[in-house]
Formats: structure tokens, sequence, C-alpha cells
């Protein structure tokens, strides 16, 4: 599928059109699956995760006019925001999330190589500009979903000062980004 | 919200408080806070989309993972419980039915997205549906338009531009090289609708050009768009 074709998919979507609500959960669930997974880090509650991230989809689709995101971006974006919102809305962190975070990233595959053009490829290069540590800081934080307080206590440092830390990599960032 | 105000110092603040919503490390509370800023201030909702952007190419590292097919289940239960299947579309009630999914193959999954996607690759000549992108040149206004034309409803999602103080956006369909005829001032807000007259419904339906001009607050005095044209596109079949 073509983003065009996840496009018309998501605009159906809006209009209320089941049958490409069904196609839109076949071609996209198996991805959003892999986000809520590695967020939340336990299989029961990624489902339930995924089963309120598609209510979202089938509710929200109209909002994806007003998006600059792709749209597999799109979706990726409200799979990721809305289980991060779940592990944050837990009285405690998951006790075994050094463990996730020992979970290699797998090597890009064929999708990344598709948006590996030059825009998609300038964030790791920007990211490849910082210290070694904060960039890890700043894909980990992104790909697991984990807190200022999270991270602190991983770095063993005061949470002011990763918060001080992580805000310093991501100005750098931006102004890489913006260059 | 002009220009010096956006690159101003609140921007700083308001900038990285989007980075971080977007990345996720905000406290429970700061992101509820962060959350409900994105639904109801637009320049907000704007600096996240950007750093969404921004960071969305890191996202290529989650693995897809299959999941199974009780969820789907579960989704429809959840979103189509009380509304019965259209008999418009028997193959939904199929689609969702649970032993259709534990027993299919997946060559006859894959011919059934062919049969299913097809509708939409070849476009019947009556439309049902058009949507028109409307955006111009040196100018941030953006509206999404779908139009409906069973129920003559026009859809519009305000993309971005804010309407200056005692002005507002108005509607206009232009054909060929008639008049443009007022389909109404655009009320403000997110998302939000129009009704269209009968004499403007067979002409949408045909597809026609749309145009969004500055006019004083309450639109157009003359009945002809006064203003500048800030926004413009085609209603095409989606």
């Amino acid at each position: 599928m073509t983003p065009q074709d996840i496009t018309k998919l998501i605009v159906r979507t809006s209009m209320k059109d089941r049958a490409a609500f069904d196609l839109l959960y076949r071609q996209t669930s198996a991805k959003l699956f892999g986000v809520c997974l590695r967020v939340l880090n336990d299989r029961g509650e990624a489902e339930e995760a995924l089963q309120e991230v598609f209510v979202k989809i089938w509710t929200k689709a109209d909002r994806f006019a007003v998006s600059d995101l792709s749209p597999i971006s799109w979706l990726v974006a409200i799979a990721r925001n809305h289980a991060i919102d779940r592990i944050r809305a837990r009285r405690k962190p998951a006790a075994d999330i050094d463990a996730a975070l020992d979970v290699a990233d797998p090597a890009p595959g064929p999708e990344a190589m598709v948006v590996a053009g030059g825009e998609a490829e300038r964030v790791h290069h920007c990211l490849d500009e910082l210290e070694k540590d904060r960039a890890a800081a700043v894909r980990g934080a992104y790909l697991n979903g984990e807190s200022y307080a999270e991270l602190a206590e991983r770095h063993g440092v005061p949470l002011n000062t990763m918060r001080t830390w992580l805000r310093r990599s991501l100005l750098k960032l931006r102004e890489c980004l913006e260059r | 919200m002009t220009l010096a105000e956006d690159n101003g110092p609140e921007r700083g603040g308001d900038d990285l408080l989007a980075a971080e919503y977007v990345l996720g490390v905000l406290a429970n509370d700061e992101r509820q806070i962060a959350s409900r800023r994105v639904d109801t201030e637009s320049t907000f909702a704007r600096l996240v989309d950007v750093w969404e952007v921004y960071l969305s190419p890191l996202a290529t590292a989650y693995a897809a993972v299959e999941p199974p097919a009780s969820v789907k289940v579960a989704i429809d239960r959840r979103l189509f419980a009380s509304t019965p299947a259209r008999s418009a579309e028997p193959r939904t009630g199929l689609w969702s039915s649970l032993g259709f999914w534990r027993g299919i193959a997946t060559a006859a999954l894959a011919a059934l997205a062919i049969y299913i996607a097809v509708p939409y690759v070849s476009l019947p000549v009556e439309q049902e549906r058009l949507v028109a992108s409307l955006a111009a040149d040196g100018s941030d206004v953006k509206y999404l338009v779908v139009y409906d034309a069973a129920t003559h409803d026009v859809g519009l999602s305000h993309v971005s531009g804010e309407r200056a103080a005692g002005k507002d956006f108005e509607l206009w369909m232009i054909e060929g090289k008639n008049a443009p005829v007022s389909m109404g001032v655009i009320p403000a807000g997110a998302a939000t609708h129009l009704t269209v007259s009968p004499a403007v419904q067979q002409k949408l339906a045909q597809g026609a050009v749309l145009a969004v001009s500055v006019e004083p607050t309450g639109g157009s005095p003359t009945g002809q768009p006064t203003g500048p044209v800030v926004a413009a596109g085609d209603l095409k079949g989606v």
C-alpha cells in the first residue's frame, strides 16, 4: 500500500466507511501493535491499548487533515501517545523497564528504506551530532516512552538535572533540524 | 498570532514543552495538561505536529507484530455492537466474523484485500463523496473540505491560518467562468459543517473549484467576494 492508499483509507474512515476501516486495520494493525507492545511491555495491556487506538482512529480520523504527518506516521503517533498515556497513568513504572531497554532495535526494515530519503535521514544525522549517551536517551525516551523520572533514576541523576540535560539536547536537535 | 509572536520568547517554552510531550518524558499531570492544550489551542497543536514530524523517522525502529484476531473482534464489538452491518455491505459481516478470521488462509486474505481495495482504485462515475484541499501561495490558510452528495453536507476541517479580528472566512463555489456562488461563512472551529442549497448541490457533485475569501464579520456585503482569496482547490473524488 502506498501512503496515498493509506490516506484514502483514513479519509474514508472519517466518513464512517467500515470496509475502509477494516482494510486500514489489516494494513496497519501489526505496526501499531508493535508500538503498543514496545511501550507497554505487556501483551495483555498492549492488546487493550490497540483496541482503544483503533476506536480513536475511527472517531478522530477527520483530524488527520490537520496534520503534516505522513498517514502511517499519524497512525503511529496516535498509538504511541495512547500507549504513553497508559503507562503514565500506571501507579508505578513497570518493574522490568530495564529488561525492555535491553531489547535491541531491529535493523531498519523495508519501510525504513522507503522513508530513508533526505528529510527522514535528518533526524538520525542530527542525533548523531549529539553526544552518544544523550542521543541514546532521546531515542530511548521516544521508543520506550520513558518519563523524566524513569530516565533520572536509570542515569542516577536528580530529576531536574535530567530535565535540563534532555532539554538542552532537544534544543540542539531543533537547531540542527531547522538548519 | 503574528510571526513576531511565533518567534518571540514564548516560543521557546511552548516549543520545548511540545518536544517533551512528543518525546513522552512528561509526568502524568504535565502530560494531561499538554494533551488538553493540543485539543484546545491550535498554535500549540501545530508545535506538537512539527515535533511529531521531526521525530517520526525514529518510529521505523518499532517492529511490526501481528495482533491476535480477538483484538479486531473486540474493536468491532465496541464500535458497532448496536448498529448491525448495513445490508448493502454483506461482506462487512463476514469480514468481522471470528471464524472467518481464524479460518482464512493468507493467500485468500490477500485476494480479498485486493477485492475490497478495487472500488477505491477504479472510481465510479457518480461521486458520492468529494474531497478538496484548499490552500494558496503566500497564505497559511488551509482547509480540508469533504462533500457528501448523499446528505448534501459540507464538512470542513480547519488545518491552519487564523482569521483576523472583525473578519470571517467565506466559502465560494466557482464553476467555469461563472461568478462565484457563496456557500456561506465558515463557522469558527477545527471541524465545522455547512449545508448546501439545492442549486449548488448538483454543481458540486460534478466537481467544482472551491475558494475561501476574507470578508467582514458575517460575510460579504455584496454577494461577491470582496476580500483576498486565501485558499482554493478542486473538489475531487476520493
